[in-house]
């Protein structure tokens, strides 16, 4: 069980939703990847993706427009 | 008791949905569709966004001494008319300036606004790279994805969908760059 955080503060789409990709690739099934994100846009497509892939999402508020979107690696 | 008061809102599940959530996709279509029809109804031309910049560019370079009368973009009987008229009796940039307090709005009411730092200097040089060549092209195309292909498509135009296609195609080399250098 693996915890990473993936830094996407400042990166507007669809550069947080490909960095998403190549880093939960990476991880094992089990393993959470925890996107940070303040772009809008980003907030919808991360999470939308992840679902349809068939991963468990969790979106944390942090602050004003700031998220975190927790992802864990289902298979 | 302001802050009791906001915290009892962002629980709200009216405030959620209306205004703290993204709408549907669909919903905002419909909805884009509904005020380009007001938008041609009303002011007699089709929705259009970046044509006004150049509009406000003309302006201020008339503002600081400079003139564009013999600008072959600007020759027209129309856009002659347009210039004489000022901004504030341009439709267009009464709009744009709407759709910009609009966005900051919704961003405030559904208090997502943040002042976003500089990731990287690549980033800065890209975006203005980006903005000089969409801007060029806007104006050599005679429309941005909005007046030449939103609006194109929307008053069953051809060219819209000529648009379109080539715009995907711009797409593809231009993410294949972001992967390539942002990655």
């Amino acid at each position: 069980m693996k915890e990473e955080m993936l830094d996407c503060l400042g990166e507007a789409c669809p550069v947080p939703l490909v960095k998403a990709q190549k880093a939960l690739e990476k991880l094992d099934a089990g393993d959470i990847l925890i996107v940070q994100i303040d772009h809008s846009c980003a907030m919808k497509n991360v999470p939308e993706w992840a679902r349809e892939a068939g991963h468990n999402v969790e979106i944390e508020e942090v602050d004003d427009g700031e998220w975190e979107v927790v992802i864990e690696k289902v298979k | 008791m302001l802050k009791k008061f906001s915290e009892s809102i962002a629980k709200n599940d009216y405030y959620k949905a209306w205004l703290k959530d993204a709408w549907p996709y669909l919903t905002g279509a419909i909805l884009l569709s509904v005020f380009q029809i007001v938008t041609i109804a009303v002011t007699g031309n089709p929705w259009g966004v970046s044509a006004v910049l150049a509009n406000w560019g003309a302006w201020i370079f008339e503002a600081v001494g400079g003139s564009v009368d013999k600008w072959y973009y600007f020759s027209s009987s129309a856009a002659r008319e347009t210039l004489a008229n000022g901004p504030l009796r341009d439709p267009g940039t009464m709009r744009n300036l709407g759709i910009a307090a609009g966005a900051l709005f919704s961003a405030l009411i559904a208090s997502g606004f943040k002042v976003k730092k500089l990731k990287s200097w690549r980033q800065v040089i890209a975006a203005v790279i980006g903005g000089l060549l969409m801007g060029y092209g806007a104006r050599i195309g005679f429309g941005c994805n909005i007046g030449a292909l939103y609006s194109g498509i929307a008053s069953l135009s051809l060219s819209g969908w000529v648009y379109g296609v080539f715009m995907f195609f711009g797409a593809i080399v231009g993410s294949r760059l972001l992967v390539k250098y942002f990655m």
